[in-house]
């Protein structure tokens, strides 16, 4: 045993890092119907923790700690509760022999990794509600509780709670399993792990007042299974897009509000706060999604992140060549956000006249008319026009819609430039 | 310096709805006041409700713990120095017992 020189500092996130391949390894050997027992041998293994080592010191190797505690925790509920009746000792057995590998040996490190993959996949099987494929993931793979989830996606417990709960139904009626889908069925998979992994990044990405700390969580964790999807051998090159479009985008956030947590638009962010390390990763990754003819459309936003990034401190970026990029983009999903994000490209080439024609016709978009970008690009654009009217107009408008806190007061600073 | 000790009381149940982040969280709290200068000692109880020994009528006899009943268990204890009641108490109230829910006793260790 050993206390650690800081007190009371373990190793960064160990409790979920470990949680996710502990939850998702028992899980393998227990059967994916026993998620729940999985979870609560994990919860057992961190309580025991919290009730020792404040007293008795820190394991050793505390990772290794956690996952024998909880491999115990779940034998014990196994003979507790028979759990599959006539399978008991068998799985009793096969517990017990994984209760005794040790973390760190590569074999197992190996085997921990492709759990969590297959983990991945099952929560991501068609057969589950894409919200519910959302929460499964992060509250399974990725060690998020209720609480967090329900704060993340600013939405009540007992919504997020009713979501995993129909999830893990789904999983035992329809006997799901973590073998990892065949032929064509991969790549549909694939395409909705993907899905669901960008739709978590960008919850995260979001701009939103309170809980920052949870969604940047998000961010990172989503670009964490990213990664391992990536580095898998099933991986195709719109997975290494995938991760270069949050990796790039994830780079710039230290630089997206101010101290006092105001939006800073991209043109005005101080460039040397970005990450470094993080730009590094989504060029390695940028660099791997070139192989093959395959264009996704994970492919065209890494490229248009990449052109912001690669803009010298001193200059704009090639915004005919994101002009371009958005082209293209459009052309793979035709949706009317991608179209609004490109009328921005379209002012910087052409001007801010071409722009407001360009989002004309998303005006009286059943999904666009309460949002409340829309009325800050117009008002944007009609301000660089000299319409400062109008463009209060559009700013006051915008303030009547759903949008948060940040982006609240940014309006209100616009307004009063175009009032003003 | 007087010694007292701090008896923690907490509902078991009031951990299961922490997500991992917050035990370890936790975790990190309780072992960094453990380790405060003034701690001089400190145990966890396990976490079952314990045997109680009553005479009755004359005979002594063991019985299921006051804990099978109730939602709060007596979960540890610190035997910490300060100079009086004030300052235990005071020290007491930044344990993160507190933050999570949980009871905590002071009394005076007698002699010390």
């Amino acid at each position: 045993m050993s206390v650690p020189s800081e007190p009371g500092a373990l190793l960064e996130h160990l409790f979920r890092r470990q949680s996710g391949r502990v939850v998702a390894h028992l899980t393998h050997l227990l059967g994916p119907a026993h998620l729940d027992v999985a979870e609560e041998a994990m919860q057992e293994a961190m309580l025991r923790a919290l009730q020792t080592w404040p007293y008795q010191g820190v394991p050793d190797n505390s990772a290794a700690w956690l996952f024998r505690v909880a491999h115990n925790a779940a034998i014990d509920a196994v003979r507790r509760n028979r759990l599959l009746a006539e399978k008991t000792d068998a799985l009793v057995g096969e517990l017990s022999s994984s209760s005794a590998a040790i973390t760190g040996d590569p074999d197992l490190e190996e085997q921990l990794r492709d759990d969590e993959l297959r983990m991945i996949f099952m929560c991501c099987h068609p057969d589950i509600s894409r919200d519910a494929r959302v929460a499964l993931s992060l509250k399974a793979v990725g060690g998020f509780s209720v609480r967090e989830l329900a704060r993340a996606f600013l939405a009540d417990e007992t919504t997020i709670a009713q979501r995993l709960v129909r999830a893990k139904r789904q999983i035992r009626d329809r006997h799901l399993t973590l073998d990892m889908p065949g032929g064509p069925e991969l790549k549909s998979r694939l395409d909705s792990v993907l899905d669901v992994l960008y739709f978590m990044f960008n919850e995260g990405y979001a701009a939103h007042e309170g809980g920052e700390l949870i969604r940047q969580d998000l961010c990172l964790e989503a670009l964490r299974l990213a990664r391992l999807v990536a580095s898998s051998s099933i991986a195709e090159p719109r997975a290494h897009a995938l991760v270069a479009l949050m990796a790039l985008q994830a780079a710039r956030q230290p630089a997206r509000v101010d101290n006092s947590g105001d939006l800073i638009l991209l043109e005005d962010q101080d460039r040397s706060r970005w990450d470094r390390q993080l730009i590094g990763l989504g060029f390695h990754h940028f660099d791997r999604s070139m192989v093959g003819e395959e264009v996704s459309e994970y492919h065209v936003q890494a490229a248009i992140a990449a052109t912001h990034v690669r803009a010298a401190a001193d200059r704009a970026p090639d915004w005919q060549l994101i002009l371009y990029l958005y082209d293209q983009l459009i052309s793979l999903n035709p949706s009317p956000v991608v179209a609004l994000n490109r009328a921005v490209a379209v002012a910087k080439v052409h001007g801010p006249e071409s722009a407001l024609a360009a989002i004309e016709p998303l005006v009286n978009d059943p999904h666009l008319r309460d949002y409340y970008l829309l009325l800050a690009v117009r008002g944007h654009l009609l301000l660089e026009l000299g319409q400062g009217a109008e463009a209060a107009a559009c700013f006051r408008a915008a303030l009547k819609r759903p949008c948060s806190e940040p982006e609240r007061r940014f309006l209100k600073r616009k307004l009063a430039l175009a009032a003003g | 310096m007087a010694q007292y000790m701090l008896l923690l009381y907490d509902d078991p149940k009031g951990w299961e709805s922490l997500s991992p982040e917050e035990m370890q969280k936790a975790t990190e709290k309780y072992m960094a006041w453990t380790q405060k200068p003034f701690t001089r000692d400190s145990h966890r109880l396990t976490p079952d409700p314990g045997k109680v020994i009553r005479a009755e009528s004359g005979h002594a006899r063991a019985a299921d713990g006051p804990y099978s009943e109730t939602k709060e268990v007596l979960g540890g204890y610190y035997t910490i120095e300060a100079a009086d009641y004030d300052e235990a108490v005071k020290l007491a109230l930044a344990h993160p017992h507190l933050d999570y829910g949980g009871t905590i006793e002071v009394r005076q260790v007698w002699g010390s």
